[in-house]
């Protein structure tokens, strides 16, 4: 019942994003992560030998009475992790070929994200961009924080044409502090630019995921008749047989996929390719699975 | 094959309008979004590819419609021979019926002609028998009857009706076109010259039609009292005139008498000099008739042998001069004169002007009089207003005359406008005015011409919010208005009567001008003539008269109406000479007097290379074609349009069950169309 809850077409009848967030998370998530980093909470992880420089007051002086060995004891414990969610409000993200368009798909799950992040007490942030950063929510874990994110969430609207370097080069600016970030785009662009951009942000220990939102149109489209097509960002058209769109294209397109995703993972990014005709929670799942991984 | 319209062709260009739409419209479709087109290239065959017609079965269709549509406008034409129905013809005798038959034997001698032409029939040919009046009457169906055609031969009665060849024309015209065989016409007539229509194009026959004249008669020495002009109504007989015409059709000069007679009695007698083949009026003064209705006739001791248009019916009615009020109030007293002396000289008016001041006037019962005059009062009691709007509504009329002295009153008695100001004629702009619009149609202003020549030095503005303005000064000024109130009607004249504001009294235009609105208002204007020719209509009824029974008592005194008729008929058609009776449904009671045409007196025949002209136009125009009712050959062009028009049906439905399956959005189209429009 709640994985209904879960396709698009259904959620694009629910009103507010909030509702939205809590009806894909409540029927997907079940309890809380670990934190991949080593903190102080009660629960006991191991022992490491000390070395000059550890701060005295982790020290067990029961093992060193013991063993005359200075150990420092270690915990794992249920800290935050910080999750930053960059959503692409570009034009093209307007396209649709069905019920709901690519940003509405995108603020679906940017939504979502958001929540199951609130939840399990993560500090998430947002960045809305085009061609610059239109929004800038810092990643916090303050009280209102959610209802700020879906706020922002809502108010995106599309811009004008995408362009990472310039959006990106801020966005290095405003981390200071490793997390996930989560980028939610159409990627319309050549695949070494996108991963050139992106990829300096792994670097700061930042695990990166890729969420390329795809409309099945865009995929695989279909046209009966010779159509003039027009650039949703740029405005050129061009006209194209249907002969072109059932036989070439379909070669292209699944080529520049398979680049984008194999320069993302040599990268070191994570790449999901997501169809907006899909129910929401294969996406979530990916974003779970990336963040088991951290743990 | 030709064509009777060839220049429609033209239309079939219009087969580029189907090419555009399949060929090129499709190409220039609204563009259709896309995220990035990255991927996609500029193809030459691509582009070449777009340039082939979609939905080929859609276009042919489309194409083939504007074609037809083309070709049956352009009525395209076969010829077949007309003797290719078996070599049959059609033979119709005519016989001519009309007033002029009446002459001596013509009618029995031109039935005598037709008898012979069905005897000479061999057994199982076709042929009618038409009778030829003001209109053709087909005496038969087309048959092989024998017995039938002779019957129908014999029962053929004189009529008072005046020949119309050219009707005769048209009929065979049609009939040429219905039955598709050569036609033999037999025409036993007199031939009479006046019953050619005015053009000879009127005359022409259908092709394989054969004209064979059977002259009955020629020119024969006739008088005749050629018309009749009396009096509707007479008021006073002492002062009726009744004008008659004697005429002489191929006659010698001679002496004739004619004599009035009224109701069967004989007036008057008088001798003139009908000059050779001429005609002299006569004037008979007073007639001593009876009140009501009277049965007149003017008649001639002629001594021919068409006595019939010896004497000329007339009715007229004895009534008395109906009561006018001129309610005056001793200011402009020539306003009365001239006005009481213009309705005097109108000739047969017959009103009676009744002169009392406003005070007077006010207790007087209004309902006796045809209508009432206003004259220019500064000051309307209220109970003679109150008294004129009851007037009025119940169908009284009133003619309200404004000048200075009305000038001063906030809105016209009874026609309740209001009154503005006083228009002047100023020395910047003309000494005068003078009348720039008229509605000459109007019934009281018919005979006015426009008031032509009248100088108007003063006009009281009157505003025409409800009213209707009939005539205006060239100032914009309104110089008569009419406003319907209830039943009634009203008539406003803005300066006065009495040759001060204006010199209208001494202008030619006065007299039609009273005469013709005391006759609209006083209820005289709108009746049907009593005096009339054979074949024409009265009306029995308005649209509005159902259900109240209308009658018509002929000559001889029978009903001419069943009962169905008496209820239903709107006209009836007077056939023959003699006084009918008229009850119309409204009730109104009438006796018209009716007279045969006289050109029918005229029996001059017409001349014989006329008849030989009118033959020809039967014949075969092609060269070889020969006398194409004589040989029964002739080509007739054959229409197609039927049979295109059923083709044009027929490509029309295909292409729309043809349209509805291409252009039917596909499901994916459809559900996109939804969430537009959600």
């Amino acid at each position: 019942m709640l994985q209904r809850f879960l396709d698009p077409t259904v959620l694009a009848g629910i009103s507010g994003l909030d509702l939205v967030a809590r009806t894909v998370v409540d029927g997907f998530v079940a309890g809380l992560h670990r934190s991949p980093d080593f903190g102080f909470s009660q629960e006991f992880a191991e022992y490491r030998a000390y070395t000059p420089g550890d701060d005295l007051r982790h020290v067990d002086w029961n093992v060193f009475a013991r063993t005359e060995r200075a150990y420092l004891k270690r915990y794992r414990g249920e800290t935050n992790c910080q999750l930053t969610i960059l959503l692409d409000c570009s034009r093209s993200m307007k396209y649709s070929s069905h019920r709901i368009d690519k940003l509405e798909y995108a603020r679906y799950l940017t939504a979502s994200m958001a929540y199951l992040a609130k939840m399990q007490r993560d500090a998430a942030g947002l960045i809305v961009f085009d061609d610059e950063v239109r929004n800038f929510i810092p990643p916090s874990t303050r009280q209102g924080q959610l209802a700020r994110l879906l706020h922002a969430i809502e108010k995106a609207e599309v811009g004008t044409r995408t362009n990472y370097e310039k959006p990106f080069s801020h966005v290095r600016e405003f981390l200071h502090r490793r997390g996930l970030i989560a980028v939610i785009s159409d990627f319309w662009e050549a695949p070494e630019n996108v991963v050139n951009t992106i990829a300096p942000l792994r670097f700061h220990g930042n695990e990166v995921v890729l969420f390329h939102v795809l409309d099945p149109d865009e995929i695989r489209p279909k046209f009966r008749d010779p159509a003039l097509l027009e650039d949703l960002e740029s405005g050129a058209t061009l006209e194209v047989s249907p002969e072109y769109a059932a036989k070439e294209y379909p070669a292209k397109i699944d080529a520049h996929l398979e680049d984008i995703r194999s320069r993302a993972r040599g990268a070191g990014l994570d790449y999901f390719l997501i169809d907006t005709s899909r129910p929401l929670d294969a996406a979530l799942r990916e974003y779970l699975a990336i963040r088991k991984g951290r743990m | 094959m030709g064509f009777f319209t060839p220049w429609f062709l033209a239309g079939a260009v219009a087969v580029g309008l189907p090419i555009w739409l399949h060929l090129l419209k499709r190409h220039k479709t609204d563009p259709k979004l896309f995220p990035s087109l990255m991927f996609f290239e500029f193809r030459e065959t691509s582009s070449v590819k777009h340039r082939r017609l979609d939905h080929i079965l859609l276009f042919v269709l489309r194409t083939l419609m504007i074609l037809l549509l083309a070709l049956l406008f352009a009525s395209p034409f076969i010829r077949r021979s007309a003797a290719a129905s078996d070599g049959k013809k059609l033979t119709v005798v005519a016989i001519d019926r009309s007033f002029s038959m009446r002459d001596g034997d013509r009618l029995d001698r031109a039935k005598n002609q037709a008898m012979q032409v069905l005897g000479s029939l061999r057994p199982g040919d076709q042929a009618q028998v038409i009778a030829l009046a003001g209109q053709v009457q087909a005496l038969t169906q087309v048959t092989t009857d024998a017995a039938a055609l002779r019957a129908a031969v014999v029962a053929v009665q004189p009529g008072d009706s005046r020949a119309s060849f050219g009707e005769l024309a048209r009929y065979l015209r049609t009939l040429s076109e219905a039955q598709k065989m050569p036609i033999e016409v037999h025409l036993a007539s007199d031939l009479q010259n006046s019953a050619k229509p005015p053009g000879f194009a009127d005359l022409r026959l259908a092709p394989g039609t054969t004209l064979v004249f059977h002259a009955v008669g020629g020119a024969a020495k006739n008088w005749t009292v050629e018309n009749v002009v009396a009096p509707r109504r007479v008021f006073d007989p002492k002062r009726v005139k009744i004008q008659a015409i004697v005429a002489g059709f191929g006659t010698p000069a001679a002496k004739r008498t004619v004599t009035l007679v009224l109701n069967g009695r004989e007036l008057q007698n008088k001798s003139v000099d009908v000059p050779e083949n001429g005609r002299v009026p006569v004037e008979f003064l007073g007639l001593d008739a009876p009140y009501g209705f009277s049965k007149g006739e003017v008649r001639i001791d002629a001594a021919d042998s068409l006595p019939v248009d010896d004497r000329y019916y007339f009715s007229t009615e004895r009534a008395d001069p109906r009561k006018v009020l001129f309610i005056d109030d001793g200011r402009r007293p020539r306003a009365e004169t001239y006005f009481r002396t213009a309705l005097d000289s109108s000739g047969d008016g017959g009103f009676q002007l009744e002169s009392l001041r406003p005070d007077v006037a006010a207790t007087a019962n209004l309902t006796g009089y045809a209508f009432v005059v206003l004259n220019d009062l500064s000051s309307v009691p209220q109970n003679l207003e109150s008294s004129l709007q009851h007037y009025v509504n119940a169908g009284g009329s009133a003619l309200v005359v404004l000048g200075p002295g009305s000038a001063v009153l906030p809105r016209v008695p009874v026609l309740d406008e209001a009154i503005q100001a006083s228009s002047y004629a100023g020395r910047e702009g003309g000494l005068f005015l003078t009348v720039t619009d008229s509605d000459s149609g109007h019934p009281a202003l018919r005979s006015v011409d426009r008031f032509n020549g009248v100088k108007f030095y003063q006009a009281i503005h009157v505003g025409a919010a409800k009213s209707r303005v009939l005539a205006k000064l060239n100032d914009g000024t309104p110089l008569v208005l009419e406003r319907a109130i209830g039943e009634g009607k009203v008539l406003v004249f803005t300066s006065t009567f009495d040759n001060v504001l204006n010199d209208l009294p001494i202008h030619a235009s006065w007299v039609p001008f009273v005469a013709q609105s005391a006759l609209y208002l006083g209820g005289g204007g709108a009746e049907q003539p009593l005096n009339v020719a054979v074949d024409s209509y009265v009306e029995l009824r308005t649209g509005d008269g159902k259900g109240a029974a209308a009658e018509v008592l002929g000559p001889d005194g029978k009903r001419m109406l069943s009962l169905e008729e008496s209820t239903k008929a709107r006209n009836f058609a007077l056939d023959r000479e003699g006084f009918f009776e008229i009850k119309t449904a409204a009730g109104r009671r009438s006796l018209v007097a009716v007279h045969a045409d006289r050109r029918e007196s005229d029996m001059a025949p017409i001349p014989a290379e006329t008849l030989d002209l009118w033959k020809g136009t039967g014949s075969d125009p092609t060269p070889g074609g020969g006398g194409a009712g004589a040989t029964g050959g002739a080509d007739q062009p054959w229409g197609l349009w039927p049979y295109i028009l059923l083709l044009l049906l027929g490509v029309a439905v295909a292409e729309s069950v043809v349209a509805d399956g291409f252009l039917r959005p596909s499901a994916p189209q459809r559900e996109e169309l939804k969430r537009e429009a959600a």
